[in-house]
């Protein structure tokens, strides 16, 4: 049984949205990481695209998590594409500014 | 909340908690029951929900420095509480601490932002890192 099971939900929306619920720390971000790829290959077979994340569920997130959303951008980018998040709130924008890696990342909407 | 004698009371936060000790084994899922133990201690001591959030904060990167640089041992976490400042503590047994690590340096950065002051010391075989918060005065 995966430990790590609890940590972090995830849903795909209709629209191909990927609805994260949980914290993105050593323990969820792996997770993420996987549905990421998963996301990734998808719109590759299907010709390309954004990966979108909706993160108005998920209140906390570390450095560890942070490399997993950086690693995302990076990939996107090779693809041509990027990683636009959605929902962002104020926990994740501080750790953004703290490690100055705002601008590597789409931000598509905030919240309170 | 009042008295006995219903006359009004005010809660007042201890000036001293812990220390409080936790033996975790080395599971990434274990940061969550580390921030859980630590941010209780902080809540009790009377320190504001933005202090508690970087203390949570703090308490996730100590544990992700020993996680990822340590040798995969039990790690030893304590909290506590003195003249107003949360310290959290860290140690694990280490293989290779390599104080230059990319990952590292951003851990250190995140907990320059969000710590009063923090260090993360080692000989060859044991990493230590610790973390402190100054609360503010109303």
């Amino acid at each position: 049984m995966d430990s790590n099971r609890n940590f972090l939900t995830l849903t795909t929306s209709d629209d191909g949205v990927l609805v994260i619920a949980g914290d993105i720390d050593m323990a969820g971000g792996p997770i993420l990481e996987d549905a990421m790829l998963a996301r990734e290959a998808e719109l590759t077979a299907a010709g390309g695209g954004d990966v979108i994340l909706d993160l108005s569920d998920v209140h906390f997130i570390d450095s560890s998590g942070l490399r997993t959303l950086l690693a995302a951008t990076r990939r996107a980018a090779g693809r041509g594409g990027s990683l636009e998040l959605r929902w962002i709130g104020p926990e994740i924008i501080r750790l953004f500014e703290i490690t100055g890696t705002m601008a590597q990342f789409t931000i598509a909407s905030r919240r309170d | 909340m009042t008295d006995a004698t219903g006359v009004p009371t005010t809660a007042v936060a201890p000036a001293t908690v812990g220390p409080v000790r936790l033996e975790l084994p080395a599971l990434t899922g274990m940061s969550r029951i580390a921030r859980i133990t630590g941010t209780a201690v902080a809540a009790m001591a009377g320190f504001t929900m933005d202090e508690i959030d970087d203390i949570n904060v703090m308490i996730s990167e100590v544990m992700v420095a020993l996680l990822e640089h340590g040798a995969w041992s039990d790690i030893e976490v304590t909290f506590d509480v003195g003249d107003g400042r949360f310290t959290v503590r860290g140690s694990a047994d280490i293989e290779d601490f390599d104080l230059d690590d990319p990952d590292l340096a951003l851990c250190r950065t995140v907990l320059a932002a969000v710590s009063t002051s923090h260090g993360i010391e080692g000989t060859s075989v044991r990493a230590d890192i610790w973390a402190s918060l100054q609360q503010q005065k109303p």
